[in-house]
This record gives C-alpha cells, structure tokens and sequence, in this order.
C-alpha cells in the first residue's frame, strides 16, 4: 500500500460569499418580520382592547399606581381651565376624568388607565399663558378620548410576547437586543400616531375655546426650550419630533384660516407665586 | 440612540479587524502548511511501518480563537433562520488546521518522520453574556515517530 501526502484543496470550509450579504439578508429578514408580525398582532388587539368598557380600566391593578404616586388634587385655577377644557369635549357619561397634581420638578404630564390625568409642578412652571396650559390638559383629555391608555397596554403585551417568544428561540445577547429594539420602535410608531391624534384634538379644542390655537405652538416652543438639544430619530422616540409636531399645528391653524399672532391668557401671578411657594416646601422637605 | 451607533460601530470594528485577522490568518496557515507537507499526520491507530530505529512520543498543538462580534451576530441571526453558519465554518477551519500545524511544529522540532493516531478535540471555552459562545478551543494530539 501507498501512502500519498497531497496538498488539500484550499476553501473547502470557506463561503465564497461575501459575509455582508448574508448579514443584509438577515438582518433586513428579521426585522421586517419582527416589525410585521407586531404590526398585524396590534391591529388585531386594537379590535379587542377598544371593546374594554372604560369603567373596567378602574380596576385593572394598573390604574392602582396613581394611588401610591404622591398626588394631590388641583388647586382652584388649574381645576377650574381644566374643567373648562373638558367641558369642551362632549365626553360620554361614562368616561370619568380625575385631574391630579405633583409638586414634583418633572417637566411632563400623562395620562393613564382608568381616565387618571397627572401634571407635574416642573411642567407647570414652563408655562407663561393659560393656552399652554390648556394645549397640555387638552392633549391629555384626548389620549383619554381615545382610550389611547388601554391600547398602549394593550400593545405593550403583544410586544412583549413576540419578543419573549423570540429570544427564547434564539439564546443569542446580540440578536435579542436588536430584536427588542425592533419591537419598541414598532410600538413607538403607534404610539407617535396618537401624539398626532391627541394634538389634532387638543388644537380643536383650543380653537372652540379661545378662537385660535397659538397656545400649541407656545407650548411646543417651552418643548424646544426644554428639550430641544437632544440628538435623536423620530423612529426611536414615542413622542414625535417637536418640529414635526408644530408642522402639524401650522397646516391645522392654516387649514381653519386662523390668524396667528392673537393675545394668549396670561397665567395668573397668584398662580405662579403659589408654584413658588410649592417649589419650595419641596425643597425644604427633601 | 447612542445604542444604537454603538452597536454599528461594533458590528463594523467586528467586521473589519474580523476580515483583516482571517485573512492574515489563512495567508501563514497556507504557507506553514506547505512548509510542514512534509511530515504527514495520520489517524490510523497502529503506525504504518515498523522500525527499530524510530522513537515515539506525544505531540499536541492547542488553540484557542476568539469569536468577533460580527461573526457572533451573524450566527445569532441564524439560529432563527437556520442554514449553515459560515461565519463559524471559517473559524473552526482556521482553529483546526493551526492546533494541527503548532502539533507538526512540535514534531518538527523532534525531526519525526510521522504523527500517527492523532485526535482532535473542540470546546468553546466561553460562555459570555446569554450563553453566547465568545471563543473556541481546539487541541490537535498525535504520536510523533522520529529517530533516535
């Protein structure tokens, strides 16, 4: 017998592929996957979710973390803006708001399960004009209106499913945490939808009330101000962008052929000094 | 955001020094295995032909090559689709052949004629984050017969 020693042939473990276009393949692959299956599972639960009556979101465990927040209830002046606010929305019977206030430095408001609306002292303070005020109380109002609360969770499952579901499959750091991403940015884009919605609401309101809606663009404006350095992507945020937001605003006050520029309600100095006085017995007690 | 840019940036320093170090890795296996043709390296168990004058004694070469993020992610991304990682067929390609040539240098160094009953073994030695493995281990072991 023989024995021969040859050279192997070179490359035959090796893909003569380039490693880019399988990285392209799948990584575009799996994305739109991801984003797709999330999209048509969240229409499909925005079916059920709206049919939750509103009365049930009360006692969803949920809606119980308003009670453990230190809240308040509101003082004269904002109670009686933002009841005339809501006054202005013609909500059913049903849907019962209940306004708060936190005399905390957050500059933020929200609006959560079982109609709890929170602004935050922080906020507050940014504002010079009623009108801003009342863009945020209405903004809020309408994500109410909508039940956009109960669709977030709603969606916040679905997502959280999916993605459980994939990264149990594929055990690999990396890939989960694009995937995660993939499935926030798929929320975002709901959830960037009902800012529009809950603006284009506000505005309308604002227009019954004060005949124009210069106090949107204001309050965008203490968003820019306040905000405004951040570098970000619309599509990693769950807000819009604010500048895409006072587009919209534009085109709606050009749209009802409202001339800007009108005098806006100033915010009561009472008003402002109590803020102060707020601001301080925080910090005394901190 | 800033997740985001760095993890491009690490997916393309992955990519980069990934390609730079296979590529140079591949040019001196090449070369060092034509150098090293010379000593053959069997697996048969019983050495081909007996003689007196030949010596025998173990000789091992040991690797362990680490796994860079790009290829990682790449097979990640397999583990949904499925298909053949090429991204690990390289690497474990490349851990083989260098644990059997750092062997033959081993042999070399004996002025052995023949490696017989040689044996290769593979582990991933790390696991990292998500049980993701980080690198592979592979030791090639042998029978070296050189003369006295």
């Amino acid at each position: 017998m023989e024995y021969s020693n040859p050279e192997l042939p070179e490359g035959i473990n090796i893909s003569k592929e380039n490693p880019l276009k399988e990285f392209i393949i799948l990584t575009v692959g799996l994305l739109a996957l991801v984003f797709v299956v999330i999209s048509i599972l969240i229409v499909v639960v925005d079916n059920f979710a709206d049919k939750i009556p509103f009365e049930m979101e009360k006692e969803l465990p949920v809606s119980s973390f308003i009670e453990n927040m230190e809240v308040e209830k509101l003082p004269p002046y904002l109670d009686k803006v933002s009841q005339k606010i809501l006054a202005s929305f013609d909500l059913p019977e049903k849907m019962k708001i209940t306004f708060h206030y936190v005399n905390e430095d957050t500059v933020n408001a929200f609006a959560t399960l079982g109609g709890h609306i929170v602004l935050y002292r922080g906020l507050l303070e940014k504002l010079k004009y009623e009108d801003e005020l009342a863009m945020v109380v209405a903004h809020e109002i309408a994500h109410i209106k909508y039940r956009h609360p109960i669709l977030s969770v709603s969606h916040g499952i679905v997502v959280g499913v999916v993605l459980t579901a994939i990264s149990s499959s594929t055990g690999n750091s990396i890939v989960n945490d694009m995937v995660g991403q993939t499935g926030m940015a798929s929320l975002m884009r709901f959830s960037r939808d009902y800012e529009y919605q809950a603006d284009k609401d506000a505005i309308s309101s604002l227009i019954k009330i004060y005949g124009h809606a210069d106090g949107a663009l204001g309050l965008f404006d203490v968003f820019n101000s306040e905000f405004g350095d951040d570098l970000s992507f619309e599509f990693l945020t769950t807000h819009p962008l604010t500048e895409n937001r006072i587009s919209q605003t534009t085109k709606m006050i050009e749209h009802y052929n409202l001339s800007p520029g009108r005098d806006m309600v100033i915010i009561p100095s009472e008003f402002k000094a109590w803020l102060k006085t707020q601001k301080e017995n925080a910090e005394v007690n901190e | 955001m800033y997740d985001l840019i760095i993890f491009i940036v690490m997916l393309a320093l992955g990519y980069g020094f990934g390609r730079y170090a296979e590529s140079r890795h591949y040019r001196t296996i090449i070369k060092r295995e034509k150098q090293l043709n010379s000593i053959p390296a069997i697996a048969s168990k019983i050495p081909p032909f007996r003689r007196q004058d030949l010596n025998s004694q173990l000789v091992a070469g040991n690797v362990v090559i680490s796994v860079d993020f790009f290829k990682r992610f790449i097979a990640g991304l397999r583990n949904i689709f499925g298909g053949r990682i090429t991204s690990y067929e390289t690497l474990l390609d490349r851990a083989r052949r260098e644990a059997i040539l750092r062997m033959k240098e081993e042999a070399k160094k004996l002025n052995a004629e023949l490696i017989f009953n040689i044996k290769l073994e593979t582990s991933s030695i790390y696991k990292g984050r998500g049980n993701s493995i980080g690198s592979v281990e592979v030791l090639a072991y042998g029978t070296a017969l050189f003369p006295h």
